[in-house]
């Protein structure tokens, strides 16, 4: 079963993020063409759907629930008509189920854990251990934290979780050296992406939106520039490679946002939920977003397949 | 076959077993003959005072509902062949003229539901037996269908959907389970299978905007494609981990993809332009040479729900003559 680590900084999203993956897997599961099926592990299940209830009533995830969030456990299949990438890794050969499990694995407080181990500690003890038998790495990338350096300047980097993420990517590699032809995927995820700051993306000339999905090329260039400009060793030790050992896969980008409702003096945030068709209701998020990162899944699944 | 019969406080759990219990003593007692049913006598006891109860305009009291934990029939559908033989000889009971199956409906309290969701134990007897079930019944309460998301009503439905998904995939996993046992010590076993049934309670009540928000038209159609495509626009609004758990269930190895759709409704006294004090009034039948002085009920809904287990009565036996032959297996093992 591929693992996932999904790493972030504090209040990044990352619960909200899951939340929302699994909204869009129930949104896509039980909608009128079936053509996509998921299956929740039980354990998975009695957590995220209380995550799952406060997004479709309109609240974000609250401490308590965040809290319970450790790694959700899931089964996802594409009927043969629509199998996509894993048709494709099918017909060459690969296992005949077509459905994959993945685990998805919340690093906590992982900055600390990073900085505790760099400062002497071991990391196969604390919760980076999951970190170095994973498959994908999934980078959270706050984007209320984008930042201009100065008037005339580039953007400022991440400093602190840009050095955190490399130095964890770099573990990993190191204590899979002997690990020959194996292939880390990460992923990055730009969450709240509606509060980007507008001069961030005018420094770095970029449109106000991202481009769609499914225009993957253009998708990618958008992305990439962000992350190069603010996360510039993350992306030095992905593209250092070597000959031996762990290697790391060309990265995926995806973005995320939920939209909120004006605020009202007094009362806590909420998200707009938005009327959607045969489905009711739904907060208003990038759902064919969240349906690309599914497809990037299966295609991890269907490369990781012994 | 053990069927669990799922349904949040106040959906209906007791009037649909009242109405069931209704629609088979008429269906029983048809000129047809072709279907019939057995009660225990604890069933017997309730059931008959539920349907008392419903002659007399009333809907089941709190204190009857309390009751109930476990009720049992015997359907007995006679076999398509048999029918075809001479009276005679399809009374004789070596013919073993009907197929039966064992309705079980547990009604099992929130709190135990929950202990089993939290702990992922099914340590009481009766959770046990529910996860035993084959059939799943599940009534999703129409009253409750609201598109004003601000509401009770639309947080209620959204933790009974978290429920719901959360004791299928628990019913999922038991099964998958059982089956891998099964495979392990050398029994050869057909996949697991559940058979999901939705009844739509309170029908009557679900509010025009709603159906008009979703694009349908008030009365349920009776092709079966249709009724699944009306059913499922519903529960894709209102229950949709529920759904897609369902669905789900392939992908976990375990098939719930002959889900099968009934509404039941019951028509209440109205005066116009009053609402109703308390507790409303059910509406009877005039009285013809098939009966009367029945509730007004969805009776042919009933009817179907008795006949989709038709076809599942001639399906089940091997499953269970393949746990029976396990258990044996087992035990002459274990000597």
């Amino acid at each position: 079963m591929p693992r996932v680590v999904i790493v972030g900084d504090r209040n990044s999203g990352k619960t909200t993020f899951l939340g929302l993956l699994y909204a869009a897997q129930v949104k896509f599961g039980s909608d009128k063409a079936d053509g996509f099926r998921f299956h929740a592990a039980f354990e998975s299940l009695d957590e995220i759907s209380g995550v799952f209830q406060r997004l479709m009533s309109g609240s974000f995830p609250d401490a308590a629930t965040k809290e319970g969030i450790r790694e959700i456990a899931f089964r996802l299949s594409y009927p043969k008509t629509r199998l996509g990438v894993l048709s494709r890794r099918r017909s060459r050969g690969a296992s005949p189920d077509p459905s994959a499990s993945f685990q998805l694995i919340l690093l906590r407080s992982f900055e600390d854990e990073v900085a505790r181990w760099r400062s002497g500690g071991s990391v196969a003890h604390g919760t980076l251990s999951g970190a170095l038998t994973s498959d994908a790495i999934v980078i959270m990338v706050d984007a209320t934290s984008l930042a201009v350096a100065d008037e005339e300047g580039e953007l400022a980097t991440l400093g602190k979780y840009d050095e955190a993420v490399e130095a964890l990517l770099l573990a990993i590699k190191r204590s899979r050296d002997q690990a020959e032809g194996k292939l880390l995927y990460p992923i990055f995820v730009f969450t709240k992406f509606d509060r980007v700051d507008p001069k961030v993306l005018r420094r770095a000339k970029l449109d106000g939106d991202p481009p769609e999905v499914s225009k993957k090329g253009s998708h990618a260039d958008y992305a990439k520039r962000l992350v190069d400009r603010s996360m510039p060793k993350t992306m030095s030790a992905i593209q250092s490679g070597g000959r031996r050992g762990l290697r790391f896969g060309t990265p995926w980008y995806f973005f995320s946002w939920v939209r909120t409702e004006e605020p009202l003096p007094g009362r806590a945030e909420k998200i707009r939920l938005r009327h959607s068709g045969a489905i009711g209701w739904e907060p208003d998020y990038p759902s064919d977003e969240y349906l690309s990162f599914l497809e990037c899944l299966a295609g991890i699944a269907a490369d990781t397949r012994p | 076959m053990p069927c669990a019969l799922l349904g949040d406080r106040a959906s209906g759990k007791t009037t649909f077993l009242g109405l069931l219990y209704s629609a088979q003593v008429k269906y029983g007692t048809g000129v047809q003959d072709d279907f019939r049913f057995h009660a225990p006598i604890q069933s017997l006891n309730i059931m008959s005072a539920v349907y008392e109860g419903m002659k007399d305009g009333r809907f089941p009291s709190a204190t009857l509902k309390e009751e109930i934990t476990e009720l049992g029939f015997v359907f007995g559908y006679l076999r398509k062949v048999v029918g075809k033989l001479p009276y005679y000889i399809r009374q004789q009971n070596w013919m073993h003229p009907f197929s039966t199956l064992r309705f079980s409906a547990y009604d099992v309290s929130g709190e135990d539901i929950e202990e089993f969701i939290e702990t992922g134990i099914a340590s009481r007897p009766l959770i046990q037996q529910l996860l035993k079930s084959v059939v799943v019944c599940v009534l999703v309460d129409c009253s409750k269908m609201t598109t004003e998301i601000d509401t009770p009503a639309y947080k209620k439905m959204l933790r009974y959907d978290s429920t719901v998904a959360k004791l299928l995939v628990s019913f999922q996993t038991y099964k998958k389970q059982e089956y891998d046992r099964l495979k392990d010590s050398g029994v050869r076993a057909d996949a697991p299978k559940i058979y999901p049934v939705f009844v739509l309670s309170k029908f009557d009540t679900l509010r025009d905007d709603v159906l008009a928000r979703l694009g349908l038209h008030r009365g349920f159609p009776d092709n079966n494609r249709a009724r699944k495509e009306y059913a499922e626009a519903l529960l894709r609004v209102f229950v949709p981990q529920t759904l897609s758990q369902i669905r789900g269930g392939k992908v976990a190895g375990v098939s719930m993809d002959k889900s099968a759709y009934f509404l039941s409704w019951v028509r209440t006294e109205t005066h116009e332009g009053m609402d109703p004090v308390g507790q409303a009034k059910i509406v009877r039948t005039g009285f013809a040479p098939e009966g009367g002085g029945e509730p007004d009920f969805s009776y042919d809904e009933y009817v179907n729900f008795i006949e989709h287990f038709r076809d599942i009565a001639h399906k089940i036996p091997d499953e269970i003559l393949e746990a029976e032959r396990f258990q044996a297996q087992v035990m002459a093992r274990s000597a």
